[in-house]
């Protein structure tokens, strides 16, 4: 059970990453991934100039790998791989990669969907959506909170 | 004592401040001092969402701290 898990200050490539995970889970069978994107308008429709999210200085990579050991764990996976931006984030760029590879689909697709909805709740960032009418703070809705729950 | 704030916390009261303590004090005390210290961040400072942090362990608002101590307000955390 390998578990890759990092923060990047910078952009990355999602290619790059399922790249290495594919070459790591040569054997496994099964490889999922997902990758969520910043959007160009906020849920109002005001344009978004740039999406920040701001890490804490030990927390937010000790959440990241934690959210990714227990999915690895529960769903009995033999490699894991997420990479979350930090920092400034341009409209369209990759915030997050979550990789999954596993003896059989079911598991795979399973543990992607739950590493998203654990890190939209609980990964530790404060995230804020800049554009031209200002900037505000965003936390995860309702809908986030029930898809997490839906794990428990 | 050190606390230091996150995201719209900092934003309202800044990335660290020091409180003046002559003892020990719980979280929930602490809460209240910082409130009286800055009365626009009163209602932020005072949710059950904002946890507080000692030694990257999230602790509860009867915890206890001591002079020595950092405290990290951490408001609702959103990822992805």
């Amino acid at each position: 059970m390998a578990v890759a898990a990092r923060i990047s200050p910078e952009p990355f490539s999602p290619a790059d990453e399922l790249d290495a995970l594919l070459a790591v889970a040569e054997g496994d069978g099964a490889v999922v991934s997902f990758v969520g994107t910043a959007r160009p308008r906020s849920k109002e429709g005001e344009p978004i100039e740039r999406l920040v999210l701001e890490p804490h200085p030990r927390l937010t990579a000790a959440s990241v790998e934690r959210i990714a050991a227990d999915a690895a764990a529960r769903f009995g996976l033999a490699h894991v791989r997420v990479v979350h931006r930090c920092g400034e984030i341009a409209p369209g760029q990759p915030i997050v990669f979550a990789g999954a590879a596993a003896a059989h689909r079911r598991a795979a697709f399973e543990a992607a969907d739950y590493l998203m909805d654990r890190l939209k709740t609980e990964a530790v960032f404060w995230k804020r959506e800049e554009g031209p009418a200002g900037s505000h703070w965003i936390e995860p809705t309702q809908a986030d909170y029930a898809e997490r729950r839906r794990w428990e | 004592m050190k606390v230091l704030f996150y995201g719209r916390l900092a934003d309202m009261i800044g990335r660290q401040i020091e409180i003046e303590m002559t003892q020990p004090c719980s979280i929930a005390a602490l809460r209240e001092r910082i409130a009286a210290a800055h009365p626009a961040a009163a209602e932020a400072i005072g949710s059950e969402r904002v946890r507080a942090c000692v030694g990257d362990a999230i602790v509860a608002d009867s915890h206890v701290v001591s002079l020595d101590e950092t405290v990290e307000f951490l408001p609702p955390v959103s990822g992805g």
